[in-house]
């Protein structure tokens, strides 16, 4: 029987991040600190001919300026095809030209409008499909498409197989092929970019307080952009206000702050206002999905065929990986006997995507959850029937190769078909100025990180002192998403050591182990792990002495109140620990221990099982559609996702309620939108991202499938609960109206005009032309 | 930003302060939810604020009522009008538009005359209290003092009649004539807060006990640049009983209404989606 696990516990940090106590970068204030400002390009593609900074230089305050010109550093990103200062040309509309550094943030603000730069216009490539046509140019001139790729602009491609497709193509009754459009959205973090950065100069060393998801990889790429020694750069991660995956790659604004330290020799800050936060972060990427799938008459899945051109940007960051996910769910979300998969990312002259929350895996999903509604159509099947009778089942081992030890994909189904009265609301006729509808949507996801580096592991150092307190050291990162939290709950239950006794220290890359970084939904499970195997090592130590202190011969104690218990024999940690330290033998009470998961390496085929367990969720949403406004509003949320074990209820309701809001948001209302590279609503009045009164009532049901894998059979939970949203909201827009959208997000706009188009639906007979099968 | 700011605290001071920088370059705040925003978009320097967040003077902030009329200071915030009970039982076009105003940080800043004052198309409360045949009472600093109605107040986009010596000091709404009334807001946008209208209807009719309409106020927002009171489609409603209007009488109002929009194109919607939701909205309130 657990005492804390499966419990809710409040955020470790939580009363000082709701009383505004806590620290963020913001909030660094360093002696004789210069406050930076980046120019950026006027033009999102041109010519530069000249920079002059002779007039900002001489404005006062200013401390210095720097071009690339000045500087000598590697390109970034995943391709290596990003300056992080350009000359020559500026791609995309957040180029980085020059940067100052100053007293003050207005000096520094103002020395920027003071530099003088002359352009030679150039008209750009905005849209993918034009980018690839031969008469295009050379967007990116460090991008290596022609030789990799056979085009020029093409600066990722990823091809993937399995089964035998024309095979499963002829077996099919139906075939649905599909173009969908996904929008560029953004993460909207609450707290903006920021860094901080100092270098001493006496020694070479650099620090830099930084909001990255990943420090250990921010380390090797900030050495490699600045042609430094990785151990020279420490990192301290101070609270982050969201990150959502935008920090899982770094920024040029992120050497460049260090490029003004160390030219400057003062520490310097970089904070982005929520325009630029809107102009110069990272993207989740845009695509257009084609998408063929095809049914037996039984409603057997066949195959899926899918052939998807993404929107890279000027330069390739993580959003060109995403393949990486979207294929599993092409190959592996429900049982696909076929399937061939193939995406190409493409240089254009729009801002380059990144990594968000969900990895292409919300776009996959939503064209894959559509075809299906459109199957069940076609075969006059329940939309909630042909999802069961495919769903993912337990040993299931897929034609990805991925091996699905436990599974929760159809109890997740079942719950939420049967708690949100799905088939009741499908059968319900719909008149009127306000439409009911709902639709299914449900995901697959890594639960257990994902072998893509060498290591996917994490290590963990632990050390209890002479006052019996714990200090849990980490090399896995704290986001907000109440990992921490989760460390302390396991500790607390298995060395019996109260909360207020519990120390997380996971912030700064010279003390803390190394871990690869937070993604992939990782942190509890990795990091929980690796606790685990550190907390059985420190036992032993404690065991050990215990039994010589005690004089009893056993190693089944009993942790509880700070006291370690056998029998009637007992005796309080800190007084085991004391004797560690101040009788001979001497010792201290700390170990250290690494996890790596069990997970494989995919193969050159991309085939593998690349995952320690996996995740799954089923969505039913249930909307309304006001035909005389076009809004669709979300009723009710249903959601089963298998997390395994639920490990923090409070922390996974607050998973699920984050994950929803930017899937709601994804599905109905936010879009950057950008004429010819330069954004047009770069503030939250013109990005429409929900507010809290917006948020329908969530009904979460969680799945324990106990997962022999994760941390007490727990399995990753972070992206899940946004990735079926935009799919579900899409059916059950599509079960209100009769109308389906293939494009995101579904504006009011887009529904009136759908309602205004020639054939309009008929009133009241949508629902009735659609059979509804009841299942058990 | 860098500015200077005065904080009169009584009437005297304030009229003084205008006064006294008739020749400079100041500006009125109270709220400062859209002043602010302005602020930063603009080179500061040189300007002087004249705030009257400190204002003690009632006249400015209280809200009362004679036989005719009901008065409203024009430093009454949004939170202020949603906490009257008057307000709520006789205007309910106006107690609304306060309450889908922004966010109830906002509501509880954001002034009456500040709505006005900012002359946005889309201002919320400003068009409840044009469809309401609002009257702005103003004072200048030369002691003077004139009425105005709201609609032609408003004289263009950003522009009104007031001149650099003068203020609003408060509003007045002439009393309900009959306790039968139909009067809402519309508010259209994509969220519930923190919105700015895509389109809206405040409207506020009046009937005898029989259900003729007697008195008809329909003013539309964010459809052209300025919001319009919709007269025609008022005087298409005047005399018909509101229990019995026909789907082809909603349709007449609704394109009088219409025949008021002019609505631009911008990233939040296109004209065609303004017109086509002015339009349904307006059938759209004879329903409830």
């Amino acid at each position: 029987m657990m005492k804390v696990i499966g419990k809710s516990h409040q955020k470790l940090d939580g009363k000082e991040r709701v009383s505004g106590k806590a620290v963020y970068g913001h909030d660094i204030e360093l002696p004789n600190m210069l406050h930076g400002s980046i120019l950026r390009t006027k033009y999102p593609c041109a010519e530069i001919i000249s920079i002059d900074t002779s007039k900002a230089l001489s404005l006062d305050g200013v401390e210095c300026i720097i071009t690339a010109n000045d500087v000598d550093v590697n390109n970034i990103g995943y391709k290596k095809d990003h300056p992080i200062l350009k000359k020559g040309t500026v791609n995309c509309n957040r180029d980085e030209i020059a940067a100052v550094a100053a007293r003050t943030k207005e000096i520094a603000d103002k020395a920027i409008q003071l530099i003088e730069v002359e352009y030679k216009i150039k008209e750009g490539v905005y849209d993918p499909f034009e980018a690839l046509k031969e008469t295009t140019p050379r967007i990116n001139e460090f991008g290596k498409g022609a030789e990799q790729f056979g085009n020029k602009n093409m600066a990722e491609s990823f091809h993937y197989e399995h089964g035998n497709l024309e095979e499963q193509k002829a077996k099919s009754k139906v075939i649905i092929k599909k173009r969908y459009e996904l929008p560029r959205v953004t993460h909207a973090c609450i707290a903006t970019s920021n860094i901080t950065a100092e270098f001493n100069n006496f020694d070479g060393r650099l620090t830099l307080w930084s909001s990255t998801q990943v420090p250990f990889l921010y380390q090797r790429d900030i050495a490699h952009a600045l042609k430094m020694e990785p151990s020279k750069i420490r990192v301290i991660q101070p609270i982050i206000g969201g990150g959502f995956g935008s920090k899982l790659d770094m920024h040029p604004f992120e050497p460049i702050c260090a490029l003004l330290a160390i030219k400057s020799g003062k520490p310097v800050q970089i904070l982005y206002s929520r325009e630029e936060e809107f102009i110069a972060s990272p993207t989740r990427q845009p695509m257009v999905i084609e998408l063929t799938t095809g049914c037996d008459e039984n409603g057997k899945f066949t195959f899926r065929e899918v052939e998807i051109i993404k929107d890279n940007g000027a330069y390739t960051s993580w959003g060109a990986t995403t393949p990486f996910v979207m294929m599993q769910s092409y190959s592996s979300l429900y049982q696909v006997p076929a399937c061939k998969f193939d995406s190409h990312a493409v240089y254009t002259n729009n801002p380059f995507a990144g990594s968000f929350r969900g990895y292409g895996n919300p776009q996959a999903t939503f064209s894959i959850e559509s075809n299906i509604d459109l199957m069940a159509e076609e075969l006059g099947m329940s939309q909630a029937e042909i999802r069961l009778i495919n769903a993912n089942y337990k040993g299931e081992i897929t034609g990805q190769g991925l091996h699905f030890k436990t599974c929760g994909a159809i109890p997740a189904l079942k719950t939420v078909i049967e708690k949100s009265n799905y088939d009741k609301i499908m059968a319900t006729p719909n008149t009127g100025r306000y439409r009911r509808g709902v639709g299914l949507g449900s995901m697959l996801h890594v639960g257990g990180g994902a072998k893509i580096y060498r290591s996917d592991g994490c290590g963990t150092t632990l050390k209890i002192d002479d006052y019996g307190y714990l200090t849990i050291v980490t090399g896995s990162n704290e986001i907000g998403q109440g990992s921490e939290t989760v460390l302390a709950m396991i500790a607390m239950e298995e060395l019996g050591i109260p909360k207020e006794k519990i120390k997380v220290i996971n912030t700064d890359t010279d003390v803390k182990p190394w871990d690869v970084g937070v993604h992939a939904s990782r942190t509890s499970f990795v990091a929980g792990n690796s606790l685990l195997g550190a907390i059985k090592l420190i036992k032993e130590k404690l065991s050990k002495k215990a039994i010589e202190l005690l004089d009893v011969v056993t190693d089944d104690w009993e942790y509880a109140n700070g006291m370690m218990r056998f029998n009637e024999f007992e005796i309080k940690l800190d007084k085991v620990v004391r004797e560690m330290h101040f009788a001979s033998p001497h010792e201290l009470c700390m170990v250290n221990y690494f996890y790596e998961p069990p997970s494989k390496f995919q193969d050159k085929d991309f085939k593998g099982d690349v995952s320690g367990n996996y995740a799954f969720a089923s969505q039913a949403i249930e909307v309304e559609v006001d035909t005389v406004t076009g809004n669709v509003r979300v009723l009710n949320v249903h959601v089963s996702q298998d997390v395994g074990r639920v490990l923090n209820p409070v922390g996974l309701q607050g998973q699920m309620e984050g994950g929803l809001a930017t899937g709601i948001g994804y599905a109905l209302t936010e879009e950057m939108i950008y004429e010819k590279g330069v954004l047009k609503n770069p503030s939250f009045h013109g990005y429409k991202m929900l507010t809290s009164t917006d948020m329908p009532d969530v009904h979460f049901y969680p799945i324990e499938t106990y997962d022999e894998a994760g941390p007490y059979g727990s399995k990753g939970a972070g992206e899940a609960p946004l990735i079926p949203t935009a799919a579900a909201i899409a059916n059950a827009v599509s079960n209100a109206l009769g109308v389906r959208f293939y494009s995101l997000p579904i504006t009011a706009e887009k529904v009136l005009r759908a309602l205004a188009s020639p054939t309009p639906p008929k009133e009241g007979l949508l629902r009735e032309a659609k059979p509804v099968t009841k299942h058990q | 930003m860098n500015f200077d700011v005065i904080s009169p605290k009584t009437t005297p001071e304030l009229l003084n302060a205008i006064y006294d920088n008739q020749s400079k370059n100041f500006r009125i705040g109270a709220g400062f939810t859209d002043l602010i925003n302005q602020f930063k978009a603009q080179e500061t320097e040189g300007l002087i604020l004249i705030n009257l967040a400190q204002l003690t003077e009632v006249d400015f902030k209280k809200i009362s009522e004679n036989e005719i009329n009901f008065q409203i200071g024009a430093l009454t915030t949004a939170s202020e009008l949603i906490d009257n009970k008057s307000i709520k039982e006789n205007f309910p076009v106006l107690y609304q538009a306060a309450n889908k105003l922004a966010s109830t940080q906002i509501r509880n800043v954001a002034t009456v005359g500040g709505n006005i004052c900012n002359v946005s198309p889309s201002g919320d409360m400003t068009a409840a209290l044009i469809a309401l045949k609002a009257t702005c009472h103003i004072i200048d600093c030369d002691g003077n003092e004139r009425k105005e109605l709201l609609s032609s107040f408003i004289r263009g986009l950003k522009k009104t009649s007031l001149t650099k010596k003068e203020l609003i000091k408060n509003i007045t709404i002439p009393k309900n004539f009959s306790k039968n009334i139909k009067s809402g807001y519309e508010k259209v946008g994509s969220r519930k807060s923190m919105e700015i209208a895509i389109v809206s209807l405040a409207y506020h009719l009046q009937m005898d006990d029989k259900g003729v309409i007697t008195y008809a106020g329909v003013a539309c927002g964010a459809v052209a640049p300025t919001i319009p009171f919709t007269t025609s489609a008022c005087e298409f409603l005047t005399g018909k009983n509101i229990n019995d209007i026909s789907d082809s009488e909603k349709e007449e109002f609704a394109k009088r209404v219409l025949s008021y929009a002019n609505p631009i194109s911008d990233i939040r919607a296109s004209d065609w989606y303004r017109k086509e939701v002015l339009f349904n909205i307006s059938k759209t309130i004879f329903e409830r």
